[in-house]
């Protein structure tokens, strides 16, 4: 054998979007060793929730977690107070719940859908699938005044409401979003140099996955049945159609596909709740100060998120614990990379859709 | 020299992360992409310290990403400038006083344009970058003007003062 190389990837470069560090240890083209730190972005975000801010105040915090599932973030916190307060939230507004966290669904997944093709090479298929993306974008924008940190979630509710002019542009752009999203879906699936380059590379059996606990679309591309919004009763996903998908190959292309059929599956959804808004208040005031504990598992769009919290009869609560989908599957990415190919190394980190302004809080 | 007229038409941008929530990141992205197109100014990102002109800086600069950002911006060649991007990299926004932020951008380096917004939209992205390609002319003028390319007195004075000061930084943590 070869002698060994040591090959730095990371804090900064140009594949990165986010600082992580990954040390590989190569003998020719194959990793032996594999070490990574994710601790760039770590803020205290957890020991802030807990001594600095009210408990009114910490979904807006939590929001600042991570920017691509912001609204999974408060949707855990939010719930997990509301669980704790017995508050009853009125239908409407758990309906629009479902309206904009299926929304940043799509954006998210079309997001991790065009990184993968760029990492591929295919430059052309990165932009378009950005081009389609900032439709969803507009749409959220529309609906909750901001592009990125909606804050659309609150307490007891949420802070807009949909109007009837809305409701048909986005019924509108939803139409042209769907054709697009098909047409994604099917150069995914169907052309030939993407076939070759994705399919065998950095498979996850079934077996794996559920030994180590692999959460999200890898773990569902592995043929693992596990959906938090299938498993836990936090918003009426059953009524809007969900539906659990699963494919059984477990490498970078079952990947992709899960999350292709998942943002049909969301159009679906969105169209749903559109069609059956019920009438009513959006917003009930919350009263009292929390006291016991609760956890609360909502589904990010890169796997499952936990929020567990704790209050004891004062404005600021005593914990807020965030378990976030990323940690969950570093386990098995590490794994993987032993044994693999150094040019495979990028489209399958970049497939897992890593997210390590949640990971390092 | 070619290099100075080809400067003005195409800088590259060199973009780093300190800390950020990801959203100020995306929208760079998006900004790149069709919709907004920066690269219609002729600006290329490239992750490359040493080629890049226009430094975006995202996030409110932890502890540990101080150390990064110092060694990038000193790796840059003049002249060269600063964009905060977003209301953490300008103040702190949410993140300050935390115990593990250093409270913006401008506590560690010199910033020449800041971009508000949680997150900053696009067009006030696309806004502050050509702003600072105004400001890199102006660099660029005062570094050229003196033929034998003598830096004015004070700013010797505090460039050197910087050095000093971010160089023990460095040395510090290297020791830890």
């Amino acid at each position: 054998m070869g002698k060994r190389i040591t090959v730095p990837f990371g804090s900064q470069h140009v594949a990165l979007p986010e600082p992580v560090r990954f040390v590989f240890q190569t003998e020719n083209e194959r990793i032996v060793d594999v070490e990574v730190d994710v601790g760039y972005v770590h803020r205290g975000i957890e020991k802030a929730c807990s001594t600095r801010f009210k408990y009114m105040q910490v979904g807006y915090v939590v929001a600042r977690v991570c920017g691509l599932c912001a609204i999974s973030h408060t949707l855990g916190y939010v719930t997990a107070i509301e669980r704790l307060m017995e508050v009853e939230v009125p239908k409407r507004a758990l309906y629009l719940r479902v309206l904009v966290s299926e929304l940043d669904r799509i954006h998210s997944h079309l997001l991790a859908m065009g990184h993968t093709a760029e990492v591929a090479g295919y430059e052309n298929l990165f932009m378009q699938t950005f081009r389609y993306r900032e439709s969803v974008m507009e749409l959220l924008e529309l609906i909750t005044g901001n592009r990125v940190q909606f804050d659309y979630v609150c307490p007891g509710g949420v802070n807009r409401d949909m109007t009837t002019e809305l409701e048909k542009e986005i019924r509108k752009k939803l139409k042209e979003l769907e054709e697009k999203c098909l047409w994604l879906k099917d150069v995914f699936e169907n052309d030939f140099s993407l076939n070759l380059r994705w399919k065998g590379v950095g498979v996850v059996t079934k077996e794996m996955a559920k030994e180590m606990n692999v959460v999200g679309p890898p773990a569902r591309a592995a043929g693992l049945e596990t959906d938090v919004r299938a498993e836990f009763n936090y918003l009426p996903f059953e009524e809007v159609g969900f539906k659990l998908i699963t494919r059984r190959g477990g490498d970078i292309y079952d990947r992709n596909l899960v999350r292709a059929e998942e943002v049909i599956n969301s159009i679906e959804m969105v169209k749903n709740v559109l069609d059956g808004l019920p009438e009513g208040e959006i917003k009930v005031p919350v009263k009292g100060l929390p006291e016991g504990e609760t956890f609360v598992r909502v589904e990010a769009p890169r796997g499952e998120l936990f929020y567990y919290i704790k209050g004891t009869k004062k404005m600021v609560l005593d914990r807020v614990r965030i378990r976030v989908p990323t940690f969950a599957n570093i386990p098995v990415m590490k794994k993987l990379f032993i044994g693999m190919d150094y040019s495979d190394v990028p489209a399958t980190v970049i497939s897992f859709d890593p997210c390590l302004s949640c990971t390092a809080r | 020299m070619e290099l100075k007229k080809f400067r003005k038409k195409s800088p590259w941008i060199l973009h780093y992360n300190t800390g950020s929530c990801n959203g100020c990141d995306i929208e760079i992205l998006a900004c790149l992409a069709p919709k907004y197109d920066l690269e219609r100014f002729g600006i290329l990102n490239r992750g490359n310290p040493k080629q890049s002109d226009i430094l975006l800086v995202t996030g409110p600069v932890t502890k540990r990403a101080k150390e990064r950002l110092l060694r990038l911006y000193f790796e840059m060649p003049e002249p060269k400038v600063v964009v905060a991007v977003g209301a953490c990299a300008c103040t702190g926004g949410v993140f300050r006083h935390m115990y593990n932020v250093e409270n913006g951008v401008d506590s560690i380096i010199p910033v020449d344009v800041y971009v508000p917004g949680c997150a900053a939209r696009p067009e006030s992205i696309i806004d502050g970058v050509v702003k600072a390609l105004e400001i890199l002319e102006k660099k660029k003028k005062e570094i050229e003007l003196p033929p034998y390319c003598k830096v004015p007195e004070g700013e010797k004075l505090n460039r050197r003062k910087l050095l000093e000061r971010c160089l023990e930084v460095i040395n510090a943590g290297r020791r830890s």
